[in-house]
């Protein structure tokens, strides 16, 4: 039987080469989406394993602090805990290059002299510079060649308002041990650290390599036990962990969207499986009159499948890897500026990776072509001889389909019903309950578009109609459209409702006329502090009727929940403005921020945690858990984690004090804040500063909105493409069995432009009724999303609002892909001579 | 009055294992004049059915004249010859070819689909056809549930559908059992004298070759006219 598959395979090849190509190319694309995800997915937590083991090397502890920074006295205390046998402080912050957009380094301040091995031993020859240059600065091989640094090299930096000129001193591999870790890493004297751009006495973390014999677990114990509640203690995995754990929701939503793809690439596969063994009736019924068994005919089938997966995913890996490498820039950039963790600097295409996309690839084709193999193989071989026309069994089959279609969505319904409060993984349910009555309502809808009234000409709208009569080719094609179309019509509406909702909570929140911060604040947050001149000139600026101030961290709530900490000046005028709540009156809120020291939580904060006005919230501070009243909920659309928002007194009292970060200026009525941003500008000459319009910070949220969402674009795009091409696959399926149909046209005098508008027609109607059932069921799909899905997962509320022009542009878009996809068959049914006509039965 | 169907020595030869010429008609000439019926017959590869592609325009000779109401067929582009099939020429085929998707009355009306005929007086035409043939009753059920007979007279109708001048009929009865057959056969060529049609069929029966007008005999690839 295996000779005979090869023969089989070698026939089907050489009779079908655009449909055997077009089932491989779904198979592709559907392993490529996967995979391209999975290796983004797994280069961004690579990156941060990396980095933390380019930086910490073989410790085995960190102690890090709960709010942001540490007392360097800690240090000393570290050291003498029992089982210590080395301890490194370092001081560590994202430093901006001026002048450079985008680039930064990652400054890691350690202590050179005492660094004999580990990362940050240095050669001897550049030890004596970085002791004895003011800014020296490693950098790695590979930023330095990417900037153009050579040694010796000057480098302006800033960090908060800031700046610091370095030196390139020499150039270090930190990722020799960590091809993943980030190449922004930058190793220098921590003494010089701390006194050219942050404090003294502050620190960020200390590594600590326990001593031979002692167990990592039972030092960090005592670690925790001499600490206290000043600091925490972790392992270089729980880090990883936690990283991956921050980045969960936005790793499991494009993986779930990836896999869409895989399934519409199944679809294809179903689809060319099946025209081809509607094509090999008669051969298996031969095979099976001669003694073939069912397992036999089934494992053909099946092998042919598998061919079909492998093929798809020596194509699709490449793939994969290509996408992967195009959408590094987008995924990146909001896994550094919304997650605040490492950037992407490499992917990685590990073997593990292969295999999951050698798995993707096979099980999708053998999962499509399941179905119709088990068909094939339960028939008898009379049944088979027989020619049992495909069509009348589909068209009775649509009726049972649909409803179990309908089951399915009920199903989907019915565990979120049950569920949703407690799991969030059930929001998905309703979600995947609609991708599969989509495709499941398709053949109905064909059949119920082929009782349409007979049209007056041979053409369009002829194919338009006929297809209801040709659902074992057509209906898997729209099926697998309507199910990208649902996917992107979902997408679109869900992204549409959250730019909307961003939107009207910026107009809510974004009071301010001119917002003052530095350009590295955005990742280093309470390390990228404004100095006491530039508030101060803020504060004498003539037209500012009132300077609001922010402080902010990152922090924890007592039971370890990584939060953004806020402090902003609740008295300022206006200060109720700046927020909008979920339910109550603002004003009332920011009087108990600033009178009963209470603290408003975000909502996904309130949501995850359990909080509502009223109760209490544990936060971290300086010296160990403190309790806040919660005063109220409010909107916000920043940190999926959650945030808490404080008074500046209360901020103080918990955390230390400090100087803020961000500044926003209220302008006297009638104040141009262009002209003020430039005169504020003009005034702070020596300040790294970024001074920016209401509208300016406006566009510059919603850019990074944007492209948060450039890979699910993408994702989408992949979808159509797969179902674009089963919109050819159908049609080639049709124009190649259907010959004798296209032969009697001709022979009855239909021209050749007739058989191609016919076959354009088929292609509409395949278009037209996977938009339609993909509208409806990204209708469906979007109010899943939005009402189930970003709540459980990242805790926001939207309202929903259709992007109408967005999706009339896409459903345009998706015909005229139809159309483009019926072209190349349309040729080919066009050039059917009328002498093909058969002596076998339409 | 010119025939409907003219053949000048008409040959038509493909090729065959190895490219070698296989030579199917040589010099075939005739002539069917209006509302003439004319039976083919002939062994089987004799080239029955060639002759038969050739006067409907589908398949061209390999040289030779075949002139449809005067025109010759090989002269026109292959856009003309179509539209002259569409318009003057009907066919019926051994195995009815009938679309599975459409309703009994649906089938009848595919060639008026094609030309774009006004639909109002083309259903009148189909309905009235029906009705001749006896399936008035039937007009709206699915073609799979007819007789083998019932098909072959819904794809008689589709072919005089549009009063063609020629009828071309490829073993029309090769499908159906001999009562069947003969009913069938009946009907064409009564229909066919009523439409003004003349009618070229190829058959295997003596019996049924006997009804036309006048028989053409192929042998080895020539035509022999008998009365």
């Amino acid at each position: 039987m295996r000779a005979y598959l090869a023969r089989a395979v070698g026939r089907e090849l050489r009779a079908g080469k655009a449909l055997f190509l077009l089932s491989v190319a779904g198979v592709a694309l559907g392993v490529g989406a996967v995979l391209s995800i999975q290796i983004l997915n797994g280069s961004a937590l690579g990156a941060f394993a990396g980095t933390v083991r380019a930086v910490s090397g073989d410790a085995d502890l960190s102690v890090l602090g709960w709010t942001g920074a540490l007392d360097e006295a800690l240090f000393p205390e570290v050291l003498a805990v029992r089982g210590v046998a080395a301890a490194r402080p370092l001081w560590r912050a994202d430093a901006v290059v001026e002048g450079r957009p985008g680039a930064s380094l990652e400054l890691v301040g350690a202590d050179l002299l005492g660094a004999a091995r580990g990362p940050s031993a240095l050669p001897p020859a550049a030890l004596e510079g970085a002791l004895g240059t003011p800014g020296w600065v490693a950098v790695t091989p590979a930023w330095a060649e990417e900037m153009g640094w050579r040694e010796g090299d000057r480098i302006d930096v800033s960090l908060g308002s800031r700046r610091a000129r370095l030196v390139v001193g020499a150039r270090v591999d930190f990722q020799a041990a960590a091809p993943l870790a980030s190449r922004r890493l930058a190793l220098m004297d921590i003494g010089q650290a701390q006194g050219l751009l942050g404090t003294r006495g502050r620190i960020h973390q200390i590594d600590v390599r326990a001593a031979p014999g002692v167990a990592p677990g039972a030092l960090a114990e005592r670690l925790s036990a001499a600490l206290g509640e000043r600091a925490r203690v972790a392992t270089p995995e729980q880090r990883t962990v936690e990283a991956g754990g921050l980045l969960s929701a936005f790793r499991l939503n494009l993986t779930a969207l990836s896999l869409v793809s895989v399934l519409v690439g199944g679809f294809l596969v179903y689809a060319s499986v099946r025209a081809s063994l509607a094509r090999r009736r008669e051969e298996l019924g031969m095979l099976r009159a001669v003694g073939a068994t069912r397992a036999q005919v089934l494992g053909l089938v099946l092998g042919e499948a598998a061919l079909l997966g492998i093929l798809g995913t020596a194509a699709g890996v490449p793939l994969g890897w290509l996408a992967a490498q195009a959408n590094v820039g987008a995924v990146s950039g909001t896994v550094r500026n919304l997650y605040l963790l490492e950037g992407i600097d490499r992917v990685a295409l590990t073997p593990a990776l292969v295999a999951l996309g050698a798995a993707t690839g096979l099980a999708g084709a053998l999962a499509g072509a399941l179905w119709p193999a088990l068909d094939a193989a339960r028939a008898d071989p009379r049944a088979l001889l027989a020619s049992i026309a495909v069509e009348e069994g589909a068209g009775a089959r649509a009726g049972r389909l649909l409803a179990a279609g309908l089951a399915a969505l009920a199903a989907g319904l019915a565990v979120y019903a049950l569920a949703g409060e407690r799991l969030a993984a059930a929001g998905f349910a309703p979600a995947v309950g609609i991708l599969v009555a989509v495709p499941l309502a398709t053949p109905a809808l064909l059949r119920g578009m082929g009782r349409a009234g007979l049209p007056h000409r041979l053409g369009i709208a002829y194919g338009l109609r006929s297809l209801g009569g040709r659902l074992s080719a057509s209906a898997p094609a729209a099926g697998a459209l309507a199910v990208a179309v649902a996917m992107l019509a979902g997408v679109t509406v869900m992204v549409g409702s959250f730019r909307d909702t961003v939107e009207r909570w910026l107009d809510a929140t974004l009071r301010a006329d001119v917002y003052v911060t530095t350009p590295s604040w955005r990742r280093a947050r309470s390390e990228a502090t404004l100095a006491p001149e530039v508030l101060a000139t803020l504060r004498a600026y003539p037209g500012a009727r009132s300077v609001d101030v922010l402080r902010q961290h990152t922090g924890y709530t007592a039971d370890g929940r990584r939060v953004q900490v806020s402090g902003v000046d609740a008295a300022v005028p206006g200060a109720d403005g700046r927020v909008a709540l979920v339910a109550g009156d603002a004003g009332e809120a920011m009087r108990a921020l600033r009178e009963r020291g209470a603290v408003l939580v975000s909502e996904p904060l309130a949501r995850k945690a359990g909080l509502a006005p009223g109760g209490a919230l544990a936060l971290r501070g300086r010296e160990g858990p403190v309790r806040f009243p919660v005063a109220g909920v409010y909107r916000d659309y920043g940190a999926e984690g959650g945030a808490v928002l404080m008074d500046l007194e209360a901020y103080a009292r918990a955390f230390g004090p400090g100087a803020p970060s961000n500044a926003a200026l209220t302008l006297a009525p009638g104040d141009d804040p262009e002209r003020a941003v430039a005169a504020l500008r003009a005034a702070l000459p020596g300040a790294a500063l970024q001074i920016r319009s209401n509208r300016t910070l406006r566009g510059e949220v919603l850019a990074i909105f944007e492209q948060t969402f450039a890979v699910t674009r993408l994702l989408e795009a992949m979808g159509l493409v797969i179902a674009a091409a089963g919109v050819t696959l159908s049609l080639l399926v049709l124009a190649r069995d259907r010959r004798a149909e296209l032969a009697l046209y001709r022979a009855l005098g239909a021209s050749r432009g007739q058989l191609f508008r016919v076959f354009l027609g088929r292609g509409l109607a395949v278009g037209g009724a996977g938009l339609v059932l993909g509208l409806a069921g990204g209708g469906a799909l979007a109010v899943v999303l939005v009402r189930a899905v970003n709540p459980a997962f990242f805790g926001w509320t939207l309202g929903i609002s259709v992007p109408l022009r967005a999706l009339a542009l896409e459903a345009l878009a998706i015909l005229a892909a139809a159309a483009a996809a019926s072209l190349y068959p349309a040729l080919a049914a066009s050039r059917t001579p009328a002498q093909e006509l058969s002596r076998d039965a339409l | 009055m010119a025939p409907v169907l003219t053949l000048r020595e008409v040959t038509r030869t493909f090729a065959g294992a190895g490219g070698v010429p296989l030579p199917v008609l040589r010099g075939v000439s005739a002539e069917l004049p209006a509302g003439r019926a004319v039976a083919i017959t002939g062994r089987s590869g004799s080239g029955k059915s060639t002759l038969l592609h050739l006067a409907a325009g589908i398949d061209a000779p390999t040289s030779g004249e075949v002139l449809l109401l005067g025109r010759s067929l090989g002269a026109l582009p292959d856009a003309e010859r179509t539209r002259a099939r569409r318009d003057h020429v009907g066919l019926v085929f051994q195995f009815f070819h009938l679309l599975p998707h459409l309703s009994v009355e649906d089938n009848v009306l595919v060639p008026a689909l094609v030309a774009g005929d006004p639909p109002g007086p083309a259903a009148a035409r189909a309905r009235d056809l029906l009705e001749r043939v006896g399936l008035a009753g039937r007009a709206r059920d699915a073609v799979q549930k007819l007789s083998g007979g019932e098909m072959q007279r819904v794809a008689l109708c589709r072919a005089l559908l549009r009063r063609p001048k020629l009828l071309l009929a490829d073993e029309p009865t090769g499908n159906l059992d001999e009562a069947n057959g003969q009913k069938v056969m009946d009907l064409l060529l009564a229909l066919a004298r009523e439409e003004g049609s003349a009618v070229l069929y190829v058959t295997h029966s003596r019996e049924l070759a006997a009804l036309a007008d006048a028989t053409w005999t192929l042998h080895a690839g020539r035509l022999e006219q008998g009365g």
